[in-house]
């Protein structure tokens, strides 16, 4: 099953017969999915339909009833899988701890990233989204717009091949809506996936796969 | 990796010095009651002393707990160190960081106690004994036992209640074999006998936990989250 013919320069990731519920309730049944490198996809769907279990399903948070993950022809659990290390996940909840400084939050997580990004590499990404002056701010001084934009940073500061991105564009303006999108294109055209939901449609942002969540069954479209 | 995460919690610990520093005061003034409560008699307080200060850094151990794993349960943090690190490694630098600002100075603070309870009394002229170390040992022995046993119940609970007293209610019973020996080591100094056996059981159990909660921890950890 795990022949390991990858090519080390494009990344993909399968989802093979997943069955995910919340609380008893089954979300997706025996569903396959694919993500190629190089695409982008969005998943849609009503509240509560699934979006964010799957997502955190694909993060490896949420158990799978039944099905696997498979990111370069590995399965994600596997010791062997470089998953964990590949992967981005931002959730609706920003992870970032409130008394630390912007720049202590977003340097530890690099840190964990096995690469500690410099202060340079901070300040640049910050003055692209309009924070550079509150890097040494707490988190919790910050505005919800400002936190999400630094949450965002983590983006460009981490090296990593699979984006998975809970409503990226929700509380966000218009300029960092497009700043996202060039980024999310950017690393696909790098080689790198990118899932993500959002409601709306973002103008401007190329697309590639679209998935449809509904309530009682899952149908890629 | 592991001294990544543990300089992590360190911070976040100094940035909540205050949170951190109640437990401690809730042990000092805990143990201070009884002599007003009982009898302020030194005869008496040695005798009741062992007791007293294990149960105290029993409770204030448990009161420390949600500082750690509560918040990053909270705002997501939890998740993203469970995606990057493995978690076996997050429980262990929480636990060791818990027990660094919380453990580690109740054993520095309990010499004061000691004199408090008149740990140390002899009657008339009496050869004085100095049982203040053996105390000390003890809660050094047994303070990262309760740590690394919280620290399961904790996790346990993040995700089923927001009520600490859950982990309580979990954990005391596990607390009870630590608190026998643990508190025999100094019954059994005052009374002049050997407390070697105690002081081994004590450390076996110390081994045994710190062997296999960080994996049971983990474990919990990874199904809060899920």
């Amino acid at each position: 099953m795990s022949s390991k013919q990858s090519e080390p320069s494009s990344y993909n990731l399968e989802v093979k017969g997943l069955t995910i519920s919340r609380n008893e309730q089954p979300l997706l049944e025996d569903t396959d999915l694919s993500f190629n490198a190089g695409s982008i996809t969005h998943l849609f769907g009503e509240n509560g339909a699934g979006k964010t279990s799957l997502m955190r399903a694909l993060a490896g948070l949420l158990p799978l009833d039944s099905g696997q993950i498979l990111w370069n022809q590995i399965k994600n659990t596997h010791p062997e899988s470089n998953f964990n290390q590949d992967l981005l996940f931002l959730a609706h909840n920003l992870a970032m701890k409130h008394e630390l400084s912007i720049a202590e939050n977003l340097q530890f997580y690099s840190i964990l990233r096995g690469r500690k990004s410099s202060l340079e590499e901070l300040s640049k990404v910050a003055a692209e989204l309009q924070i550079e002056n509150l890097l040494e701010r707490h988190f919790s001084d910050l505005s919800a717009g400002q936190q999400h934009k630094v949450a965002l940073c983590r983006l460009v500061l981490e090296t990593v091949k699979l984006w998975v991105l809970d409503e990226p564009f929700v509380n966000l303006d218009a300029k960092t809506r497009d700043w996202l999108s060039a980024k999310m294109m950017h690393f696909a055209k790098e080689g790198g996936v990118v899932i993500f939901t959002s409601h709306q449609a973002i103008e401007g942002l190329k697309i590639h796969q679209r998935i449809s969540l509904s309530h009682s069954e899952e149908e890629a479209a | 990796m592991f001294l990544t995460l543990l300089k992590r919690e360190l911070m976040l610990a100094r940035r909540n010095w205050v949170a951190v520093l109640i437990p401690l005061f809730f042990f000092v003034i805990v143990v201070s009651l009884f002599p007003f409560a009982v009898s302020p008699e030194a005869e008496f307080l040695q005798q009741i002393a062992a007791g007293v200060v294990w149960v105290a850094a029993l409770l204030a151990v448990l009161l420390s707990l949600d500082l750690f794993y509560r918040g990053d349960f909270q705002d997501g943090s939890l998740e993203q160190l469970l995606i990057m690190a493995s978690p076996i490694q997050v429980a262990l630098s929480k636990v060791t960081a818990h027990w660094l600002v919380t453990g580690l100075p109740l054993v520095l603070i309990s010499p004061l106690l000691a004199g408090l309870m008149h740990l140390n009394y002899a009657p008339n002229g009496a050869v004085e004994m100095n049982h203040t170390p053996i105390m000390m040992l003890s809660l050094l022995l047994g303070t990262p036992t309760m740590c690394l046993l919280g620290a399961i119940g904790m996790s346990l609970s993040l995700a089923a209640s927001r009520n600490g007293m859950l982990v309580a209610v979990m954990i005391l019973p596990l607390y009870v074999p630590i608190l026998i020996f643990g508190s025999s080591v100094i019954t059994a100094s005052l009374a002049n006998s050997g407390y070697n056996a105690q002081i081994a059981i004590l450390a076996a159990i110390l081994l045994f936990a710190l062997v296999l909660t960080p994996y049971t921890t983990g474990k919990a950890l990874k199904v809060a989250v899920s």
